[in-house]
C-alpha cells in the first residue's frame, strides 16, 4: 500500500531538468568532448598493429612526426606513446567511473540510514566520519594502497575507502529531513520496515543531491589515482595510466616535453569536462543556487 | 495641500525578465505634505512596494525607475548615488518588512544606529552611541545601554523592529516609508509596534508613507489612502472618505472584505472573485476581468483619474459617467 | 569562549589518537618490512638489526614503545636514515615544507579573495572572465601536470628560475609556491565570488543602503563579514589540500622538506618515520580546524552563542 504515496521526483521534474541541462551549452560540449575521449581510449588502440606495451627496437625515442604508424612518436622503449595514452586512459577513466559509483553507492546508503534512523545509532554513525574526516587524505590513502598490497584493486579500494565520507554527509543532512515528511511517516504507520522505507523512499528523494555530487566525484576519483601513480603508488609499469606517463614525461622534459604534454593535457581535458558537467547539472537542478 | 514635502509625478517600474518586460508601477502621481500620513494599500503584486523602492534608489537590478519623484524639490530618480546617499537615511528613510534578516547579524545593534549618524550628521562615535541609546530607550527597549551592545539575534522579532523604527527615526528625516513593517509579526504585537511608530513620527513631525494591505491600520494610522491595483492608482482620498464612501468598484470590495465589529455577525465575508492580472500593458482598467459593473469601454479605454470631490480622486468609468 | 576552545582541542586529541593507532597498525599490517628488501642479509644479522629497533617484541609492546616515545616528544630512530632521529629528520624538513606551505596560503588567500570580490562586484565583466578562467585552470589542471609544465618553460627555456632544489634562496621558492597556490585561487576565488553574491542579497545589505552610507561603507563593514565566513571555513581544509599539494611539491621541485620524506618512508616501511609525520601532519590540520573555528566564532556572534 505504501509504494505509491511517496512523490518521488516526478517524471515531469527529471525531464524538465534534463531539459535545462540540454540547454546550458557548455556542459553539453563537455559530455560531446568527453564521450569522444572515452571512445578513443577504449576503441583507438585497435586501430593500430601493437599494444602500449609492445616495444618497437628500430623506433626508440621517435619524435612526434604525425606518420604513420608512431603518430606521436615513442618513448624510450619504443613503445608508442598514442596507444600508450589511449591505454592509460582506459585505466584512469575505469577507476574513475568505476571509484565514484562505488563510493557514491556506499556513501549514499550510509548516510540515507544515518538520517532517517537518528537518534543514538546516527550519532555513532556520524562521529565515525568525524573521525576519518579529520584524517589528512594523502596519509589515509596512501596507508591504505599499501594495506591492501599494492596494485591496481589496493588503489581501487583505498580511494573509495576515502572518498564516500563526502556523499554520506550531504545524504544524511538530506535524509534526516525526509524522514520528517509526511509521506515516509505515513509509509512507517502502514507498517512498512525501516531498510524499506530507506530504499524505497529516502533513497530515491535524493536522487538529485546524489547526482549532482557523484558527478563531483568522478574528477575526484580519476585525480587520485593519477596523483597516486605519479608519486609511484599506484598504477605501476609496465601497465599504463595517466598519472604514471606523466611522471615518467616529467623525468625526459628536459628534451622532450610531447611525453608530457600528451596525457597531461588529455587528463585536464577530462578534468575539465566533467567539472563543467557537474556545474551543468546543478545548476540543472538547483536553479536557485546562482 | 500646501507646502508639498513629496510629490511623485508619473511614476513607472519596469523590470526586465527572461520572458519579457514586467510592468510593476504605471504611471502613479501622489503628493504629500510635511508631517501627513498617507497609506497605499493593494494586494500582494500591485507594485506598492516597489513605488517605496524606486523612491530609495533600492530596486533590484533588472529595475528600471521612470517620472519623477521631487522630493524637497530635488528628483531622488535623477541625482547620482552620492547626492543621493547624501538624503536618505538623513531626511528619507525606511522601514522593511522583515525585521528578522534586516538587521546586520554580525554588528551590534548600538553600531548600526550610530553609523548613521556619524556619517551624516558628522557626531564622535561616543555622541552617536549615546545618542543611539536614547533612541532605543524611546522605542521602548528595556535596559536600552546594555541592549545596545547585543547582536540582532538576541533580540525577539518585535523587539528587531522597533530597533528599525529607532534607527529610521534616528536621523529625524522628513520622511519615513514604511513597507508592511508589521505583516512578519505576531498579531499581538502587531499594533503596539505601527502605534509606536505613528506616536514617534508625530512627535517628530515626521511624514509617513505606510505600505499595507491591512484596511485596518489604514483606519486607525493614515489621514489619506492610495489603493493601487495593477500598478495604478485606482482611488485616493482622506481616509475617512475613503472608508464613508468608496466610489471604486475595487475598494467597495477590498472594505466588503475586511471584518468589522458592527458587521461581526454577517455569516461570510465578501471575496473579490479572480486574480490579479500579472505583467504587460493593458490597455483598459486593470481592473475589468474582475469588476462586477464593467462596461464595454473598460476593456478599451484607460480610465483617467478624476476629482470627484476636492482630495477625493477615483480612476472609473462608472464614477465619471454617473457622479 | 575558553571552554569551546577546550571541547574542541579534546575532540582533535581523540581524532589525533586514533589517526596514529590506525596509522600504527595499518603500517604494521601491510606486507613487507623496512628490511626485506635488503637482499643479502644472513638471518642473524637481520634479526640483529630488527632486535635493535625493538622490531621483534610483540606489536602491543612496540605500541606501548611509541606512545611512550610520543610523550616524550622522541619519535624514535629512522630505520631507513640510519644514525637520523625521526626528529632529526623532521627538524631538518618542516622548514622547507613550512616556508612553501605558508606563503602559498597566504598568496592563495590574498589573489583568491581579491579575484573572487573583483568578479563579484562587476559581474561579467574581464575581470570576472579572468577570474573564471583561473579557477577553471587551477581546478581541472592537476599540480603534477602544471609544474612540470612550468619548470620545462620558466627554468629549462626561459632559464629564469631554477629548475628544482633549495640552492638559490627565494628565487628557488617562486615555482613551487606558486604551483601549490594555484589550485587552491581557484578554489577561494569560486567561494568568495558566490559567497559576495549572495551577501549582495541580503535584506541587512539593503538596509545599510538605506542608511545613505555611502557604497565603499555598505561593501566594507557590511559585506565583508558575511562573505569571509565560508571563506574561512574553507581555510581549515584548504590546509589539508596544501598538505597533498606540498608532497607533489617537493617531489617535482626536488625539496627537501617532510612531504617527500613521508612517500619515500611510506614505500620503504620505515616505520617510525611515518609515524612521526603522520602525527605531525594530524596535529597541524586539527590545530588550522580549530583554528578557523575560533575566528569564525569571533567573526559570527550567532556561534560564538551556540556553544
Amino acid at each position: 500500500m505504501s509504494a505509491d504515496v511517496a512523490p518521488a521526483p516526478g517524471v515531469s521534474t527529471l525531464r524538465l531538468q534534463a531539459r535545462r541541462f540540454r540547454r546550458n551549452r557548455l556542459a553539453m560540449a563537455s559530455v560531446v568532448v568527453l564521450a569522444l575521449i572515452v571512445a578513443l581510449c577504449f576503441l583507438g588502440p585497435y586501430a593500430f598493429p601493437f599494444t602500449g606495451e609492445d616495444a618497437d627496437f628500430d623506433n626508440i625515442s621517435a619524435p612526434a612526426r604525425l606518420t604513420w604508424p608512431h603518430l606521436f612518436g615513442t618513448d624510450d622503449f619504443g613503445r608508442d606513446l598514442l596507444v600508450r595514452v589511449l591505454e592509460g586512459g582506459q585505466v584512469s577513466l575505469t577507476i574513475g567511473f568505476l571509484g565514484a559509483l562505488v563510493a557514491g553507492v556506499i556513501g549514499v546508503l550510509y548516510g540515507a540510514v544515518a538520517g532517517y534512523a537518528g537518534g543514538r545509532t546516527d550519532g555513532v554513525m556520524m562521529r565515525l566520519v568525524e573521525v576519518l574526516y579529520g584524517f589528512p587524505y594523502v596519509i589515509l590513502v596512501i596507508l591504505l594502497s599499501l594495506l591492501f598490497g599494492g596494485g591496481n584493486v589496493a588503489l581501487f579500494a583505498a580511494i573509495v575507502f576515502t572518498l564516500w565520507l563526502t556523499p554520506a554527509v550531504i545524504v544524511r543532512a538530506q535524509a534526516q529531513s525526509l524522514a520528517q515528511k509526511e509521506f515516509v511517516q505515513a509509509a512507517r504507520a502502514g507498517g512498512m520496515t525501516g531498510p524499506a522505507i530507506v530504499v524505497q523512499h529516502i533513497v530515491p528523494n535524493c536522487v538529485s543531491t546524489v547526482i549532482v555530487y557523484g558527478s563531483l566525484l568522478v574528477p575526484e576519483v580519476i585525480l587520485s589515482e593519477s596523483f597516486l601513480s605519479f608519486l609511484g603508488i599506484g598504477i605501476r609499469e609496465p601497465q599504463a595510466s595517466w598519472g604514471n606517463l606523466i611522471q615518467a614525461g616529467t623525468a625526459a622534459m628536459g628534451s622532450d616535453l610531447r611525453l608530457l604534454l600528451l596525457p597531461g593535457g588529455l587528463l585536464a581535458l577530462v578534468l575539465l569536462c566533467l567539472n563543467f558537467i557537474a556545474d551543468g547539472l546543478r545548476d540543472a537542478f538547483d536553479p536557485n543556487d546562482r | 495641500m500646501t507646502g508639498s514635502l513629496l510629490s511623485i509625478r508619473d511614476l513607472g517600474v519596469r523590470f526586465r525578465l527572461p520572458q519579457g518586460e514586467a510592468v510593476a508601477v504605471d504611471g502613479v502621481s501622489l503628493d504629500l505634505a510635511a508631517g501627513e500620513v498617507l497609506g497605499i494599500v493593494g494586494e500582494s503584486g500591485s507594485g506598492k512596494s516597489q513605488i517605496l523602492y524606486a523612491m530609495m534608489g533600492l530596486l533590484a537590478a533588472n529595475g528600471r525607475a521612470t517620472g519623477q519623484v521631487l522630493f524637497e524639490g530635488q528628483d531622488l530618480l535623477a541625482l547620482p548615488p552620492d547626492r543621493l546617499d547624501r538624503v536618505r537615511g538623513d531626511r528619507l528613510s525606511m522601514i522593511f518588512q522583515d525585521p528578522m534578516t534586516s538587521l546586520n547579524p554580525y554588528m551590534r545593534v548600538g553600531d548600526q544606529l550610530a553609523e548613521g549618524l556619524i556619517v551624516h550628521k558628522g557626531l564622535s562615535r561616543t555622541e552617536a552611541r549615546a545618542e543611539a541609546v536614547r533612541m532605543l530607550d524611546r522605542v521602548r527597549i528595556p535596559d536600552a545601554a546594555a541592549r545596545a551592545r547585543r547582536y540582532p539575534h538576541e533580540f525577539s522579532g518585535g523587539m528587531r523592529q522597533r530597533v528599525m523604527i529607532a534607527m529610521a527615526l534616528l536621523a529625524r528625516p522628513k520622511l519615513l516609508l514604511a513597507d508592511e513593517p508589521t505583516t512578519a509579526l505576531d498579531v499581538t504585537i502587531q499594533a503596539q509596534v505601527l502605534d509606536l511608530m505613528a506616536e514617534l513620527g508625530r512627535e517628530t513631525g515626521t511624514a509617513i508613507i505606510l505600505v499595507t494591505h491591512d484596511l485596518g491600520v489604514v483606519a486607525r494610522l493614515c489621514d489619506r489612502v492610495a489603493v493601487l491595483y495593477g500598478g495604478r492608482v485606482m482611488e485616493e482620498a482622506p481616509a475617512e472618505t475613503l472608508f464613508d464612501t468608496p466610489a471604486h468598484p475595487y475598494t467597495r470590495g477590498l472594505l466588503a472584505a475586511m471584518p468589522r465589529l458592527e458587521t461581526a455577525l454577517t455569516p461570510r465575508l465578501g471575496t473579490i472573485p479572480g486574480t490579479p492580472r500579472s505583467g504587460g500593458t493593458v490597455t483598459g482598467c486593470p481592473f475589468v476581468d474582475r469588476c462586477e459593473a464593467r462596461l464595454p469601454v473598460c476593456s478599451t479605454d484607460r480610465p483617467p483619474l478624476r476629482d470627484l470631490t476636492p482630495g477625493h480622486r477615483a480612476a472609473c468609468h462608472l464614477t465619471g459617467a454617473a457622479p | 569562549m575558553l571552554r569551546f576552545v577546550g571541547k574542541r582541542l579534546w575532540h582533535g586529541g581523540l581524532t589525533l589518537a586514533a589517526l596514529v593507532t590506525l596509522t600504527f597498525f595499518v603500517m604494521r599490517l601491510a606486507p613487507g618490512g623496512p628490511f626485506s628488501r635488503n637482499r643479502k642479509i644472513s638471518p642473524e644479522v637481520q634479526a640483529n638489526i630488527e632486535a635493535a629497533f625493538h622490531l621483534d617484541e610483540p606489536l602491543w609492546m612496540q605500541f606501548g614503545r611509541f606512545v611512550w616515545g610520543v610523550l616524550r616528544l622522541d619519535l624514535g630512530p629512522s630505520t631507513r636514515h640510519r644514525d637520523y632521529s625521526v626528529n632529526d629528520l623532521i627538524a631538518s624538513g618542516l622548514p622547507y615544507s613550512l616556508t612553501i606551505g605558508l606563503w602559498a596560503v597566504v598568496i592563495a588567500t590574498l589573489v583568491g579573495v581579491a579575484l573572487g570580490l573583483a568578479g563579484a562586484l562587476r559581474r561579467n565583466s574581464a575581470t570576472d572572465y579572468l577570474a573564471g578562467l583561473v579557477g577553471v585552470i587551477g581546478i581541472a589542471i592537476p599540480i603534477f601536470v602544471i609544474g612540470p609544465v612550468l619548470q620545462a618553460t620558466f627554468a629549462l627555456r626561459l632559464d629564469w628560475l631554477p629548475v628544482g632544489g633549495i640552492g638559490e634562496g627565494w628565487r628557488s621558492l617562486i615555482l613551487p609556491v606558486i604551483v601549490l597556490a594555484l589550485p587552491n585561487i581557484a578554489y577561494i576565488s569560486r567561494l568568495t565570488r558566490t559567497s559576495m553574491i549572495e551577501t549582495l542579497r541580503e535584506n541587512h545589505v539593503r538596509t545599510a543602503r538605506a542608511k545613505g552610507i555611502g557604497w565603499r561603507r555598505v561593501l566594507w563593514r557590511h559585506t565583508l563579514t558575511g562573505t569571509l565566513l565560508p571563506v574561512i571555513a574553507y581555510l581549515g581544509p584548504a590546509t589539508a589540500a596544501i598538505i597533498t599539494g606540498s608532497i607533489l611539491i617537493e617531489t617535482i621541485f626536488a625539496v627537501p622538506g617532510i612531504g617527500r620524506h613521508f612517500v619515500d618512508a611510506a614505500l620503504n616501511r620505515d616505520y617510525p618515520l611515518v609515524m612521526g609525520i603522520t602525527l605531525l601532519y594530524g596535529a597541524i590540520l586539527i590545530l588550522l580546524n580549530i583554528a578557523t573555528d575560533v575566528i569564525r566564532a569571533i567573526l559570527d556572534p550567532r556561534i560564538r552563542n551556540e556553544r
